[in-house]
């Protein structure tokens, strides 16, 4: 099958943004051998190069239809992308450290174009009831950001969460209990469901009640927020862990200088 | 260039978002219609002779125009290359219409560019960001941009 290539790196090149890009190893298949390659991350493609300076690509892959799993291996830091299917590859990855490969894989696990099209679809709808809640015709305000503590127009330095593992969207994968991060359980449990509407429900009325909210008899294909219950869920935990082991080393830290004395 | 071809192959094999037998043409002077099974699968267009199993080729559909060429035809074109273009040839006016709007909403940029307009305007309207929820705020690829532009295309022209 023919991949009109130009047409792939025209899109590499052009101005809309690059989502993530910086050094991994990638594992060859036939020998086992590591090789350090830039990646470039673009869409639901990842490039790779040589160097960033090279304008030769040796290559891209098309994310879709895969897993992103953290890996235990002979090598740290290594992650995978696993495409399902017979015969079908798993391309190997080893990072530099823990954060880089955290932010690899999270980065990976939002890339395909499947996932943001139930993102979308799913913001699609919070923002009409958002509308219908304000009432349609209301003119905007002059600060175009209200103050709240998440100003999300600048990318904040947090530090990235541990995620055991992920998978990017599949239908046999929607439902995962939290307890079983490795396997996919297919279950539907009513407890995960209350959280989604949570931040559109209006100050000064009743939210709505759970029987009203539009999930009874939702199609797993269409309801991205229910698929995202494990995931979300699991990263913010992971990260409160993150955060409070890192405020726990500043302060063991900070009293190995005070004992210098 | 390498690339994982197989599963591409395997990706054309996925429930499409609309397929059809098309005229289709290529860009390069001298070329003509060939009846051609066109698969829209995510931002890919696959293009197979009728009753294969594997396509001939894939398509890439972000940066790119697409163009009605006249009521049953709509050319697809790349690399700013006005000129070149891919031709299709429908069977009625309401098909061509269909093909041209689904081409611009499988691509990512184009979706891109609604999920950062929704999320504004939820923030605006709810003083939330609907991100959080899902532990994905801080990911470049929602960041709203340098330029702001919020306003999804417009397609109702079409």
């Amino acid at each position: 099958m023919k991949l009109h290539e130009k047409i792939l790196t025209h899109y590499l090149s052009c101005t809309s943004p690059v989502d993530k890009e910086g050094y991994l190893y990638k594992k060859k298949e036939r020998n086992a051998t590591y090789q350090r390659r830039w990646f470039v991350l673009k869409a639901n493609l990842l490039f790779y190069q040589e160097r960033p300076a090279d304008r030769h690509l040796l290559g891209v892959i098309v994310l879709e239809g895969c897993a992103v799993r953290r890996s235990e291996s002979d090598v740290q830091f290594a992650f995978s992308l696993v495409f399902e299917g017979p015969g079908l590859k798993t391309y190997r990855f080893a990072a530099g450290d823990g954060q880089t490969q955290e932010s690899w894989v999270k980065a990976l696990l939002s890339a395909s174009h499947c996932y943001l099209s139930l993102l979308v679809r799913d913001l699609g709808r919070q923002y009409e009831e958002a509308k219908q809640q304000r009432g349609v015709g209301e003119s905007c305000h002059s600060s175009f950001f209200k103050q709240s503590t998440t100003n999300f127009s600048f990318p904040v330095q947090r530090p990235t969460a541990e995620v055991r593992e992920g998978r990017s969207f599949s239908a046999s994968t929607v439902l995962q209990a939290p307890s079983i991060p490795t396997k996919a359980v297919a279950k539907k449990s009513p407890k995960l469901w209350p959280r989604r509407n949570a931040h559109v429900t209006p100050l000064n009325g009743p939210a709505p009640l759970f029987s009203e909210w539009p999930l009874v008899g939702f199609n797993p294909l269409e309801d991205f927020s229910t698929l995202h219950d494990y995931y979300g869920q699991e990263v913010k935990k992971a990260r409160e862990e993150w955060r409070r082991s890192q405020r726990a080393e500043e302060e063991h830290i900070d009293g190995d200088l005070i004992d210098l004395g | 260039m390498r690339f994982n071809e197989k599963e591409l192959v395997s990706l054309s094999r996925q429930p499409p978002e609309r397929a059809a037998e098309l005229g289709m043409r290529g860009p390069k002077k001298g070329e003509v219609v060939k009846k051609r099974l066109v698969k829209l699968v995510v931002n890919f267009l696959f293009y197979f002779r009728t009753d294969e199993e594997e396509p001939i080729g894939a398509l890439l559909l972000e940066q790119c125009r697409v163009e009605r060429e006249d009521s049953q035809s709509f050319s697809i074109a790349f690399l700013d290359e006005a000129e070149r273009k891919y031709l299709f040839e429908c069977d009625s006016e309401e098909q061509c219409r269909e093909w041209v709007d689904s081409i611009i909403k499988a691509s990512y940029e184009f979706m891109r560019k609604n999920l950062i307009f929704y999320r504004t305007e939820i923030h605006r309207l709810t003083g939330k960001d609907p991100l959080e929820q899902y532990g994905i705020s801080d990911e470049t690829r929602f960041q709203v941009n340098n330029s702001l532009q919020l306003l999804p295309r417009d397609t109702s022209s079409l």
